[in-house]
């Protein structure tokens, strides 16, 4: 399990997310906007590509090429001398690693990696072994956020007294390789800690806590209706523990609730009084930050005006 | 697997073994450690599966046939009904993870042209990937969406560019120094060649079960990416 005195604040290259990119780039620029107001080392590539995770669950891509695209990604955080790998996305953390944990401990796979980099003239990609470290060099930005709390509670500009928040942790955070999160897997409470650091009134557990949000990658297209039958059990279940405010931490989960609430509503013909955000526009509000200018609330489909205001921030 | 082109990929995620059990196992896509052979039945997994709970879906049957040796496992519709979100791999009190199962038996599953229906909407997605260094929904699902989401996701879509410039944000697609790394690597690694079997798969055979009935003719409509 990792410990929270060892997770790093320098030499993070935050790793983009594709559907942060294109259905809330507001989660980025959030924390980009958090790391700076508490002092992170940061660095943001453009030559850095996505993990392919998508496609791997979508059952297109397999573990070789996954494994080669997530090996050149590696070299560009070696090349920038950022190798805490930090993704914004529970999908990108646990491909990553796992593509780590395979180039470290399975010879064919590096040396056939390898020698295609050498082939196609990409020498400088080639990746060592245990040049990374499948535990110590991969963070998810909640962690990072978590190992600030404290810092992060005295900071706070907003009374978010008597508002009722929970969290929704991502299965492939800490489902995947559960005995390296923090802490633990049976009851995740990161998101919970962030919150309550800053004076939320947390619902700590609540029925099906750590049941998926639904989307299943493929599922959500494929399998529509099952899809959304699993988000409505979620959506009851935090309606029934009152809940105003749910916390995310990968944007997949966050499309599954904030783009599908309105269409489970229509559908089911029920109201949900609930509004979703990611747990970085959560703490770049709580550190001060404008609302449209760096949250980007804009791209949301469940309108977050009202909420606002209630928290005494103008829109 | 008789009757299958090979790929030189197929071999990492579905090695050929004498039982499906050694597939599993010696799979890239499943982790070293995997406990398949200490599996107790205890059913930990289809009780905690959200999957099993809406579907006739149940892991601790496909797991029990696949100790069988019981091919026929992969024909099995259910089987795609897995979320992937590792909950019986969480949950698994011998290591095991039924999740990973399933990942080889439908990759198994594809070798043999089943369930190419579901994955040909995808063939522009490597692509596009290759191009653009970013994954993207197929057009064919965005579609789906844009008949479920109101005005607002319409107008932010169309607006892309804008609102990320507004937040500060640079483009989406990576640069990759006019070097064509990424698809020089996926071309490398054989990523191509086995799009291209499917490809040629999904033209040929008629896949074993179909969600759309209305396009039977299984050719693939290059705009659907």
């Amino acid at each position: 399990m990792k410990q929270i005195e060892n997770i790093p604040d320098q030499g993070i290259l935050l790793f983009k997310s594709c559907m942060v990119s294109v259905e809330y780039p507001g989660i980025e620029s959030s924390t980009t906007y958090a790391f700076s107001k508490l002092g992170i080392d940061y660095l943001v590539s453009d030559e850095q590509s996505c993990c392919t995770g998508l496609g791997y669950y979508f059952d297109l891509f397999d573990q070789m090429s996954t494994t080669a695209i997530a090996a050149r990604n590696f070299a560009v955080a070696r090349k920038n001398g950022y190798t805490n790998i930090t993704t914004l996305c529970s999908t990108c953390y646990a491909i990553n690693k796992k593509a780590c944990a395979l180039l470290n401990s399975n010879d064919e796979v590096r040396l056939n990696v390898n020698s295609v980099f050498k082939e196609a003239g990409l020498d400088d990609l080639v990746y060592e072994q245990n040049s990374l470290d499948d535990v110590d060099n991969f963070y998810h930005v909640v962690e990072i956020l978590l190992s600030k709390a404290k810092e992060i509670g005295r900071l706070n500009a907003i009374d978010f007294s008597g508002v009722r928040v929970a969290a929704h942790h991502a299965c492939h955070y800490y489902k995947i390789q559960s005995d390296d999160m923090m802490g633990n897997p049976n009851h995740p409470l990161l998101i919970d800690t962030i919150a309550k650091s800053c004076g939320a009134d947390v619902v700590e557990w609540y029925e099906d806590k750590t049941l998926t949000c639904g989307a299943g990658f493929s599922q959500i297209h494929v399998n529509r209706d099952l899809s959304l039958k699993v988000t409505r059990v979620k959506l009851e279940s935090l309606k029934n523990a009152g809940v105003d405010l749910v916390l995310h931490m990968c944007p997949n989960c966050q499309i599954q609730y904030d783009r599908y609430q309105p269409v489970i509503e229509k559908e089911y013909g029920t109201k949900y009084n609930i509004v979703h955000m990611n747990i970085a526009q959560f703490v770049a509000l709580a550190l001060g930050a404008d609302p449209k200018k760096v949250c980007g609330f804009k791209t949301h489909s469940v309108p977050l005006d009202d909420f606002l205001s209630r928290i005494g921030v103008s829109v | 697997m008789t009757g299958t082109m090979a790929d030189p990929l197929s071999e990492y995620d579905t090695p050929a073994c004498e039982t499906l059990a050694q597939t599993v196992k010696k799979s890239l896509r499943t982790s070293d450690s995997i406990g398949i052979s200490r599996c107790l039945q205890c059913g930990a997994c289809t009780s905690s599966c959200p999957a099993a709970r809406f579907t006739d879906y149940n892991p601790r049957m496909i797991i029990k046939r696949v100790m069988e040796n019981d091919i026929s496992v992969i024909e099995d519709e259910s089987i795609w009904n897995c979320f992937y979100c590792y909950t019986c791999h969480l949950r698994c009190p011998r290591n095991n993870s039924p999740t990973q199962v399933v990942q080889v038996l439908k990759q198994m599953a594809i070798n043999k042209g089943i369930g190419l229906d579901r994955l040909k909407v995808l063939f522009g997605y490597g692509d596009t990937f290759a191009e653009f260094g970013v994954s993207k929904i197929p057009d064919l699902y965005v579609g789906r969406m844009k008949d479920d989401f109101d005005i607002r996701w319409h107008e932010f879509k169309e607006d892309l560019d804008s609102v990320r410039s507004e937040l500060g944000l640079g483009t989406v697609n990576v640069k990759d120094s006019g070097r064509g790394e990424i698809r020089a690597i996926l071309e490398g690694i054989g990523f191509f060649k086995r799009q291209e079997k499917l490809k040629q798969m999904a033209r040929t055979k008629k896949p074993i079960f179909e969600s759309d009935t209305s396009n039977e003719s299984g050719e693939i409509t290059d705009e659907a990416n």
